[in-house]
This record gives C-alpha cells, structure tokens and sequence, in this order.
C-alpha cells in the first residue's frame, strides 16, 4: 500500500541521517513493553512488563561491541542476551538496584508495599522474589491518584521509600528495621526520590515542591517550594544532578533549574517544547552523569530531547534541544510514547531508552552544535 | 506409553554442532549434520558412536534431513555418509542441494590444502555423498516410506532454509533448524500452520538473545563504507557470491543514489556467474513478494557497481570492491586484500564467519602481522604487515526470544525441546515457557523422551450408533459420557466398533447365550400346573411393576427368567421348582425378592 512505502521511506530517511548523527546505533524489540530501565551494573540493565497480571522482570547484557573500545571492529556481537529473569503478580512501575548488592526492589504502582528481589549469579538465571517491605501507611484525607511508591536505594541495603512526602522511610533490607522517617506533615505525592550524597535525599512531589533532607538527624526537611506557575496546577517531575543542581520540568514545558543549597532560588530556567499528546505523561527527567549541564528529557512523546542548560538564563526563553532521539516514532507505525530513559553511567553520550511499542534502543549521539556539551 | 526420543548428538554445550538424532513411531531421522568449527580434532564432529559402535549407520537410520547449507548444520554430511557409512535418503530443499555442495568443497580446500590435514573427507566422497540426495519442495509432504512422512516449511534466515515437519502415524515432531521472525529486505519470515506437533525442537540461545535490527547492521555497514570513502580509502568486501553479497550491493546502490556519491563500486567477474545462478534459484524458491523485489533489481545491471578488472586495484583513489572468495582464502579477494592491506585509510569488511586457516579467521582474531606466499618462479613467504581497518559484521538473520514465542504459538506444540543450552542455567526460560507448553531441555548425548498422547480414531456402525441413540439423550454429549457395549474388530489397517451380532456374522461365529439354572425343592400337595399357578399368583403379588407371564407352555417368566415345575412319579409331593435366566446380573436381585 502506499501508506506502507511511505512508512519505510520516512524510516529509511532517519537511518540515513543517523549515520551522522549517532556513532552507535542499536534497535531493539522487547516482548513486552517495559516503563523501568534500571543498570545494574556498567554492562547490565533490568526491565520489567506493566501488564495487569503476571509480569517478567529481565536482567539484560547490552551487546559486547558497545564497550569493545580498541578492537569494535572485530566484534560482530550486536544483541542484548537475557542473563537472568523473574516473575512477579502484577506490574513493574518502579525498580531500583541495591548498589553493592544483586538485589533490585520493585513497586507495583498499585500499593506503597515493596517487592525484593535477588538477581541470580552465574549459576542460575532466576529473578528470585525474597521478601517483602511495608510501605508506612498513614491516613490521609486526600486521595492519592496513581499511588505508587518511588524508590531510592544505597550501600548497605538501605532503601529509602514512599508514595507521598508524608511517608517516607528508611528501610533495612536484611532486618526489615526502619532507620530513618522523613518528618513531615506534608503528603505531597511523589515523582522522585534520590539520594544525592551518602546521607542526604531529595524527594520531588508532583506539585513541585521539593524536600531535602539528612538521614542522620530527625529534623525536618528543606522545602524548596514549587517554582510559580502560570495558570492551571501542573505536574512535575524532578532530577538532581551530581553537582547539587535541581531540576525541575512541569507538564507545560516549564524548566527551572536550582541549586540544592538555596531553596526558594533558581539559577535559570528555560521553556521547553513539549507538545504533549497524552493526557498523563509518564514523564522523566535527569542529569548527564558525564556531560556537565545537559539534560535528557522523555515521556511527553515519542521523543528524547537533550538539553543544555548552560545556555539557559534567569529569564525563561525557549530553548531548542541539542539533541533529539526521533527514532521510537519514526519507527512506529501509530502513536508511540518513551516510557522511560537512562544515561550511561560513564560514556558521555550514550542513552537507554523505551517506548510503549516494546522498542528499546541504545544510542550514542553526536553533538553537532559549536558550542554545547 | 508411546513415545518420541530426541537426542543431540555431540560432546560439548556449545552451539557450533547440530546434529540431532529422533526416534519416532519405530522410525530413526536424523536432523542436520553439522560441524563444529572450533576444534581441529575429531570433537569437531558429532558424537555418532550413540547410533552405533562400530560400522555403518544405514540399518539404524531412516532418513536424514538438512535444514540449511550452513557448515554447522550440514559441515560433517560426507563424513557421516561416505567415512562412517550411510547410504540412505538424505533430504534437503532444492537451493540447499545446489549450494552445499560448492561450500563443502569450499571447505574441504581450506582444511586440506592451507591446514594439511589428512583424515577429513575428499572432493569424490562430496560428490557421492550429494548424489543420496532426495530434494524437497516447501509445503509438499515427501513420504519416506509407507509410515513415514515429512513436509518442509519456509524458514528464512538463509536461502532455502527449511523447518521439517515429521510425521509417524499420528505422532509428529517440527525441527526448526535456524529462522528468523521479522521479514527483511530479501528473506521473508518464517512461518508454519497450528500442525500441533507433539514435540517442537528448536535452539535455546534463540530464547536467551534480543536481536538487534536488520537495519542497524545496515546502517553500521554503510558508516563504515562511507567513513573510509570519505578519507579517500579503499573498500574490500570478500563474499561468498551466493547470498549476501546481492543484499550489500542493493544496499550501497541505493546509499550511493541517495548520497549522490563518485566513488566507483566493483564487483569480481567470478560473483556474476555465480550470482546469476543463486539468482535463477532464488526466484523460483522464494514467494510473491520477495520475487517482486528481485525482479525489480536486475541482478548485475547496477546504475553504480560495475565489473571489475584487476588492474582496477592500483587505481588511485576511494573504491569499494565485492570479491571472491568470502573468507580471503585464495583467489580474486586475497589479491586485492594483499595490495591494500598495508594503509591505513582502507578497510576490509568481513561479513560473515571465516573457518579456522584462512586470512580471514586470522584477521578478526586481531592478528596484525600474516605470513604470505608469493607468486613468482620461486615459492618464497613474505610477511604481511595488516595496517587497513578490519571490520567484522554479522548479518545472519535468526530468530530471537519475541520471535521464538511467536513460532511456538503458531505451531502449538505439546511439547517444546530446546537443544544447546544448559538446563541447570535456564530455569527462568524453561519456567517462561512452561506457562504454555511443557518444555525439556536435554544435554548433549542426553536423551530426552517424551510420552504422546495420540487419539486413536475408530470408526463406529451405524447400527450400534443408531441403538445408541434410540436409547435417547443427545449423542455425542462431553459432559455426559456414557458406557455402550460393542466389539472393536480391527481389520487391515482402521479400527471399528460393531454390534455384538455384527462382529460374531463377521467372524462367523455363532451366538451363543449363557444361562443359568438352578432347583428349589418344594414340597407341594398340588399337581405341578397348579403349583406353578401357585407361585404365579404369588410373585404377582409381591413382585408388583414386573413382567410376570404364566404361559401355556407351562412355565412362568419373570422378565426372562424361566420357572418350571416338576416333580418326579414316585413322590409327587416333592416339587423341583426349575429356575433358569440369561447372563444378566441385574435380575439377579428379583430372584432373591421372589
């Protein structure tokens, strides 16, 4: 059909293009979608489904010829291999690797309750569920929509977890003992939650508001109230970058970026242009962990844009990105969204990203501005 | 039980060797015969002692089949055929028939002449060894004798590769061989009917792989082209003329239209004959589509890509150039890689997996430094010092973890195999695919057996089924299954349910009934009529909603029990009440009311 060869020939026309435009390119076909890309280690990452029932968890190998630096010409391996998988009751909404550890904890989106699990060695390739965390749960008046909890990990099997700002605790895996509640009486729903140094978090709420605070004492936590926002409550999303810089993007497109240690300032901000065609974008944001200043935007469409923020200033502009990964949509024969997105954690450039279609792709982009990252 | 038996053959887990042995209804196929290229020794070749000790494997098996020309589904043919011994049907498609042959020989070439190996098989036993040959036709069912049947279905992945499908009676097991899911440019995907055989067998590291898109090799490959034009270098490509190479010329043709790039493409003479004959095969194996794209392309009439001549070689300036043979072994392409290998602005691109001894295999195993024999009145050897770029890419279509629930899912197995894996390893996959269907996953010289259920189709009388019926209620009803009396008689090869009646005038036997009898004594005043009169009146009366007929030939039945009375002439008052009935046990409670 002619809708057919017009398909290919827009496809055809974004691989030429990325011949310039990626170094290493890499297309992939999941069985099931998946809305959570997790490394668990520099060469693996783990996936899980999202459908209503029974749901894989993957531990995938990225291909041998993206890390083969000096001899890539010799290695031919292309594909993903599946290490090792799991089965869980219901979906996979957030997932987070124990660092130091083969453990990753789960969240279904449907409860703040906390699924472990122990990631196989050589020996075996199971995902094997082993135990359970209670999220706190505290009466409240209002009603959470999308209740799931985020979920922030550290050494020492410690994992900080909570759907709202009211509550979040700290957990021992191993004895299941609760080391740390964040005190608040706020019960602000999440979109994020990290640890930005050994005993220092960040939570970011969906109505923008941040809270920052230290594990080791019981006081109550910085609030970096929600930048001003024109017109309707919007919902947003934040990231902290390595730097101690905090950015924010709300649903229409607004960008602040702010330091950690001045709540209530902002240190620039920018409009972003985020057509969104989806009523309840699964948005994420985050910092280049190797690329100072740049910014990875996915969720409003099928695209990933990359930003610098270098180029921003204290007065909203629009900002263009530096870079966008078009190929989920260009692949896509109907409407397509990312889902979620990832750097690698050393090469500067290089992306994870994955789509409502199943798509996953690595990519490796070229910066093709003068200035810029 | 019935069963089928499944084992592949070989020591060793890795993938490198598939040669799997099926025994099925009585019957012995053996499935490929592959070589393993990573070893020198007799572990390259598959583990046949498991067939037999000693001698030839002609008794044991029935038919062996080839699903592709690839050398580690068919490396090992002539040795098993003409070394071991086996002088049976070997079946293959007719495009697998056509090209094993020139890569076996191929093969034969590099070992014994570049690796001076002795033991291995000859140019006459290939010959010999492809004369066994019985070719197939896809979807066509090939009866191998009067039992045993098989069928070849489209598989992709390389030209004239096939997946089987046997079939013993109502027993049946599919063997994939390698596949591919997505359609690409020039190979459509594989595909089977819901043939529901009980056992599937296909490769574990399908299961365990995400595969990367066809069009992402692409794009790799065309970069590397493009890279090195630009820099003004020179492009090798060594093929093997049946196969890729048309697929990479199409491709540069169109990136260079597209492009609007100078630079001239060549292809050694030696590809157009060859490829001219692929083409004709091609066309012919292939469906609608994949026909159409071919048609569409006339094989060698590029707007771009040209013939070459050798002299081209020292011509200044970027080029690329498609040469035989594909693993820099001898011939056009090790000339031209000898002149080019020394700068490093050139490239060798090698697209597909080069056998132990040659240029090739060196090269992308970094070796850097070749030692090389020259031309000239004198043999003498030269070192070759490698400074081009050498790239190594793999384009091979398989089939990966999506694509293999997919066939599954088409085919509906009862039982899925999955061969070169480790079991102990896979727990997840095989749980995976346990959701679905029962799957094994035996070890190398690990025999798998797996117990089939087969229905027994038995045709039944028109009378019995009429009798059945009359008795009434809805025939036939799965909720309410009932029991029926008939005799199943087999007669030549099909089985029948009869009538009783049917099956003794068949037999020409006559009917005979069983009857019981046994004697009451009674003591009875009265004459024997008027005693038999007595207890006709007396089982009447206690024996209310049964047939109880006093007849005038002097007995009484109850349904159809008989009662007589008798006595005898010199004591009449002692009456023999005679009780007779048919071999029908449920009257037998009637006998002790009355």
């Amino acid at each position: 059909a002619m809708e057919e060869t017009d398909f290919q020939d827009v496809l055809d026309d974004w691989f030429i293009e990325s011949l310039n435009a990626y170094k290493d390119l890499h297309v992939y076909q999941l069985e099931h979608p998946t809305q959570v890309l997790e490394w668990t280690s520099g060469k693996t990452v783990c996936v899980g489904g999202h459908g209503a029932s029974k749901n894989e968890i993957l531990e995938l190998l990225l291909p041998l010829k993206l890390f083969a630096d000096e001899n890539k010409g010799l290695c031919a391996e292309r594909d993903f291999k599946v290490v090792h998988g799991g089965f869980t009751e219901g979906p996979v909404r957030c997932l987070r690797h124990v660092p130091g550890s083969r453990c990753v904890v789960t969240n279904d989106g449907l409860s703040s309750d906390l699924q472990v699990w122990s990631v196989g060695g050589d020996d075996s390739d199971v995902i094997r569920l082993t135990g359970r965390v209670e999220g706190r749960k505290r009466r409240t008046t209002k009603s959470v929509s999308g209740g799931g909890s985020r979920i922030a990990a550290r050494l020492s099997s410690q994992v900080l977890h909570g759907a709202q700002s009211g509550d979040v605790q700290l957990t021992q895996l191993t004895s299941g003992q609760i080391l740390y509640t964040l005190e608040t009486t706020s019960d602000d729903p999440l979109s994020s939650l990290q640890f930005v140094s050994d005993a220092v978090f960040l939570a970011g709420a969906s109505n923008g508001n941040v809270y920052v605070a230290d594990t080791r004492t019981s006081a109550a936590p910085q609030l970096h109230p929600a930048p001003a926002s024109p017109g309707e409550s919007a919902l947003w999303w934040t990231d902290a970058s390595p730097r101690a810089a905090v950015l924010r993007l709300s649903s229409s497109g607004q960008a602040v970026v702010s330091d950690l240690r001045s709540p209530g300032g902002a240190v620039s901000r920018a409009r972003l242009d985020v057509q969104s065609g989806r009523g309840d974008p699964e948005v994420g944001v985050s910092w280049a962990p190797a690329l100072d200043g740049c910014i990875a935007v996915s969720g409003f469409g099928g695209a990933v844009q990359i930003y610098d923020t270098s180029l921003w200033a204290t007065e909203p502009r629009d900002a263009e990105p530096l870079f966008e990964h078009r190929g989920h949509a260009v692949s896509s024969r109907s409407g397509v969204f990312v889902a979620a997105h990832v750097w690698h954690p050393e090469r500067p450039r290089t992306l994870l990203s994955a789509a409502s279609d199943g798509s996953v792709h690595v990519w490796d982009w070229v910066d093709q501005s003068a200035a810029g990252c | 039980m019935p069963e089928i038996k499944v084992t592949p053959l070989g020591a060793g887990q890795d993938v490198g060797r598939s040669c799997i042995l099926v025994s099925i209804g009585g019957k012995n196929i053996m499935l490929d015969c592959g070589m393993h290229m990573g070893y020198n020794d007799d572990r390259r070749f598959p583990d046949f002692s498991y067939i037999t000790q000693n001698g030839r494997l002609t008794e044991f098996l029935d038919c062996v089949i080839i699903s592709h020309f690839h050398l580690d589904h068919c490396g090992a043919l002539p040795f098993m055929s003409e070394m071991v011994g086996y002088d049976g049907p070997i079946y293959m498609t007719h495009p697998t028939k056509a090209i094993c042959p020139i890569l076996l020989e191929d093969f034969r070439k590099i070992t014994v002449d570049k690796k001076g190996e002795t033991n291995f098989f000859t140019s006459q036993m290939i010959k010999d060894c492809m004369k066994k040959v019985v070719p197939l036709n896809l979807h066509q069912t090939v009866q191998v004798d009067d039992e045993l049947e098989i069928k070849a279905y489209y598989a992709g992945h390389v030209l004239g590769a096939a997946m089987v499908h046997i079939k013993v009676g109502l027993e049946s097991v599919v063997y994939t061989g390698d596949y591919n899911m997505t359609p690409d440019r020039h190979l459509g995907a594989a595909w089977i009917d819901k043939c529901r055989p009980d056992v599937l067998i296909s490769e574990s590291t399908y299961a365990t792989t995400i595969r990367d898109s066809k069009r992402c090799r692409e794009r790799d490959f065309l970069k590397k082209v493009h890279e090195s034009i630009e820099r003004g270098g020179k492009v090798l490509i060594p093929v093997f003329a049946l196969g890729r190479a048309q697929e990479l010329c199409i491709l540069l043709e169109t990136f260079w239209e597209r492009m609007n790039l100078k630079a001239p493409i060549y292809f050694s003479t030696g590809l157009t004959e060859k490829a001219n004959h692929y083409y004709k095969l091609f066309i012919t194996w292939t469906n609608q589509k994949i026909r159409k794209t071919f048609v569409q392309r006339n094989m060698f009439e590029f707007k771009h890509i040209k013939p070459f001549d050798r002299s081209y070689a020292d011509n200044p300036g970027p080029m690329v150039v498609f040469a035989t043979p594909g693993m820099l072994h001898a011939g056009q392409s090790l000339q031209i890689f000898k002149k080019w290998a020394g700068h490093e602005k050139n490239m060798v691109i090698m697209p597909g997996y080069c056998v132990q001894g040659t240029i090739g295999h060196k090269i992308l195993n970094g070796q850097r430094k070749l030692e090389m024999e020259g031309r000239a009145t004198v043999r003498i050897l030269f070192q070759l010092d490698v400074k081009l770029q050498v790239e190594y890419m793999s384009f091979s279509a398989h089939a990966d973890a999506k694509g293999i629930m997919q066939l599954i899912r088409m085919a509906e197995p009862r039982n899925m195999l999955l061969v070169h894996g480790e079991a102990v390893k896979m727990e997840f996959l095989k749980g995976k695919i346990e959701q679905e269907f029962n799957c094994h996953m035996p070890a190398n010289g690990e025999t798998v057996t797996v117990t089939t259920n087969p229905s027994v189709p038995v045709d039944i009388s028109l009378n019995l089924l009429k009798r059945e019926m009359a008795l009434g209620g809805t025939l036939p009803d799965p909720k309410k299954p009932r029991t029926m009396h008939g005799t199943l008689i087999m007669k030549e090869n099909s089985l029948k349910l009869v009538s009783s009646e049917q099956a003794l005038k068949e037999l020409g036997l006559n009917e005979h009934q069983l009857r019981f009898t046994c004697r009451v004594p009674l003591q009875d005043p009265h004459s024997d009529p008027d005693t038999l009169h007595g207890i006709y009146l007396h089982l009447k009366s206690v024996l209310k909603g049964y047939t109880i007929q006093h007849l005038p030939d002097g007995t009484v039945m109850v349904e159809s029990i008989v009662i007589k009375v008798s006595s005898s002439a010199e004591d009449p008052n002692t009456k023999v009440l005679l009780l007779s009935w048919s071999y029908q046990v449920k009257y037998f409670h009637l006998l002790k009311k009355g």
